[in-house]
């Protein structure tokens, strides 16, 4: 695993999930999701997913360095989730950062693309499910951790402002 | 024996106000080696330096409610309540540096450093001349110039003698209102017991449990409650067992301790916000951790001016806290050689008194109204 395709499975993440790389990083697992999607689906199918993610991210290039976010959408939609091999492991990749949990993937995609020994569902580190980005998403804490203080729950969930509705980021 | 640097309730005050800031001063230096550990890693180590940190928000409490027994005004948000790290604490003659380190040999020493208040050899050597190092030394004199305590310890002997002698011409000394009292209802999951402060009895029992929890000045292993000093906890993680009942302080003989260096961030020694990538996304993690600290100390300001109850929000607080911090151990530095970020406790100037600012003052997040 290359300090490079470390880099670029975070920027996938990022346009994959929403959150900042700071949050990513935050988790503590960026390193563990990685290296659980190569062992599940072949370091050739990762590699391939990267390079479709740095090619999507040129096409939205803007010129200045950053990307025009709705031909990114478009990009992103045209050469993962649109690919029959790429876009369901971009999906797990997606559910494996926000449950923590990575998810088997259909035989459809096994038969066709080669089953791996790492493929089935199963539960990354113990620390997986309570860093899942599902409960900061909602504002919520994951039950039975990360204990948030007797009565908290009485207040309304903290959401950061650029994921309410409304505000753009 | 040197003339007392504590003539009035004024200067009482201002003591009170720099045993808060003192007390305070060790928590980040505690809570960066804390959650510098790997989670689910060096269990024994982080039990213990949890403990002691907790037990530090004790004696910040303890000594508040002192300076409300006499009519003070506790308030964490001024200017300089937090140390720009590294600061510096007595040892004696010379003075060491207290930084904020990831948990390591080094962290421990300090450690043993801080909760090691040291005797005077004489009466008249409570005082020591500060060195003209211009170093933000904390628990220098407020009221004689130039002047530091040779150890905590002696700075709380000044305190509790003052108390005395100022109580001793005027009987009104302990006048505050009972009411702005934090009581042992609102502290729990660490040793020792909130006491309420209303006399001078009550205020020399609160004072001499800091002293106790630390090392003291009577140097027992185990304090009244059978408690393990601080002190003697940190030797354990040096000397790798525990203690019990009957150990000389040398020789434990308790269960091993394993400590496994290795498992930990290494994050920056006393980083500051200058450290951090200009305009990065980390740098404004990083303001946005110093903002809810600064928002918690706001916080407690309001608990320990007559609204006790909010040491209950507190709590959620110092949970969020909890997140900000790993989140931020967790990101390496760029730049920094291979280095982790970590909170820098730069606090910035508080953004009003009202409650609903400080609650937001965090930065971005905000309450979904419903």
């Amino acid at each position: 695993m290359t300090v490079q395709s470390f880099d670029e499975f975070l920027l996938l993440s990022v346009d994959l999930t929403a959150f900042e790389q700071t949050d990513l990083l935050g988790t503590g697992l960026a390193h563990h999701y990685l290296a659980k999607a190569r062992a599940a689906c072949g370091d050739e199918v990762v590699t391939a997913l990267l390079d479709a993610h740095r090619a999507a991210r040129a096409d939205a290039a803007d010129g200045v360095g950053g990307h025009d976010r709705a031909l990114l959408d478009r990009a992103l939609r045209h050469r993962i989730f649109s690919d029959d091999r790429l876009g369901p492991v971009a999906r797990n990749v997606i559910k494996l950062w926000y449950s923590g949990t990575w998810y088997g993937l259909p035989a459809e995609w096994t038969d066709c693309y080669g089953a791996q020994p790492a493929a089935e569902t199963s539960t990354v580190t113990a620390a997986s499910y309570q860093e899942g980005l599902l409960w900061p998403a909602i504002g919520a804490n994951p039950p039975g951790a990360k204990a948030p203080g007797y009565g908290s729950w009485a207040q309304p969930p903290r959401i950061e402002d650029r994921y309410l509705k409304g505000t753009a980021k | 024996m040197t003339a007392s640097t504590i003539d009035n309730r004024d200067d009482l005050i201002s003591y009170l106000h720099s045993a808060m800031a003192l007390e305070h001063a060790t928590i980040p230096t505690y809570l960066t080696a804390y959650y510098s550990i790997h989670s689910s890693t060096n269990s024994d180590a982080a039990h213990i330096i949890r403990v002691v940190a907790v037990e530090e928000m004790l004696h910040l409490t303890l000594v508040a409610n002192v300076l409300n027994a006499i009519g003070g005004t506790p308030d964490l948000t001024l200017p300089g309540f937090v140390p720009s790290y590294p600061a510096y604490l007595p040892d004696g003659e010379d003075d060491f540096t207290v930084d904020l380190r990831p948990f390591s040999p080094e962290a421990v020493e300090t450690f043993c450093k801080i909760e090691r208040p040291g005797k005077a050899p004489s009466a008249g050597a409570r005082l020591v001349r500060t060195s003209d190092r211009g170093r933000p030394l904390l628990v220098s004199s407020p009221t004689a110039e130039g002047m530091r305590f040779y150890s905590i310890g002696e700075f709380y002997e000044e305190i509790i003698e003052g108390l005395e002698k100022v109580a001793a011409g005027d009987p009104g000394l302990f006048c505050g209102d009972p009411a702005r009292q934090v009581g042992p209802e609102y502290f729990y999951s660490g040793g020792g017991e909130v006491i309420t402060v209303c006399d001078l009895d009550s205020a020399r029992r609160a004072l001499r449990l800091i002293a106790a929890q630390g090392e003291g000045l009577d140097s027992g292993l185990y304090d009244a409650d059978g408690e393990l000093a601080h002190y003697y906890r940190f030797r354990q993680l040096q000397l790798g067992r525990y203690y019990q009942v009957g150990d000389h302080p040398d020789a434990p003989s308790g269960p091993p301790l394993s400590v496994s260096w290795d498992d930990v961030y290494q994050v920056k020694v006393s980083a500051r916000l200058a450290d951090y990538p200009v305009g990065s996304e980390l740098a404004g993690a990083a303001r946005k951790f110093n903002a809810e600290y600064g928002a918690f100390l706001a916080l407690l300001t309001k608990a320990f001016n007559g609204r006790p109850t909010l040491l209950l929000d507190a709590v959620w607080y110092m949970f969020r806290l909890r997140d900000g911090f790993n989140r931020l151990v967790r990101n390496p530095l760029p730049g920094s050689g291979g280095l982790h970020a970590a909170p820098t406790f730069e606090i910035p100037t508080p953004v009003g008194s009202d409650p609903a600012a400080a609650r937001t003052a965090g930065g971005t997040t905000r309450a979904v109204t419903r």
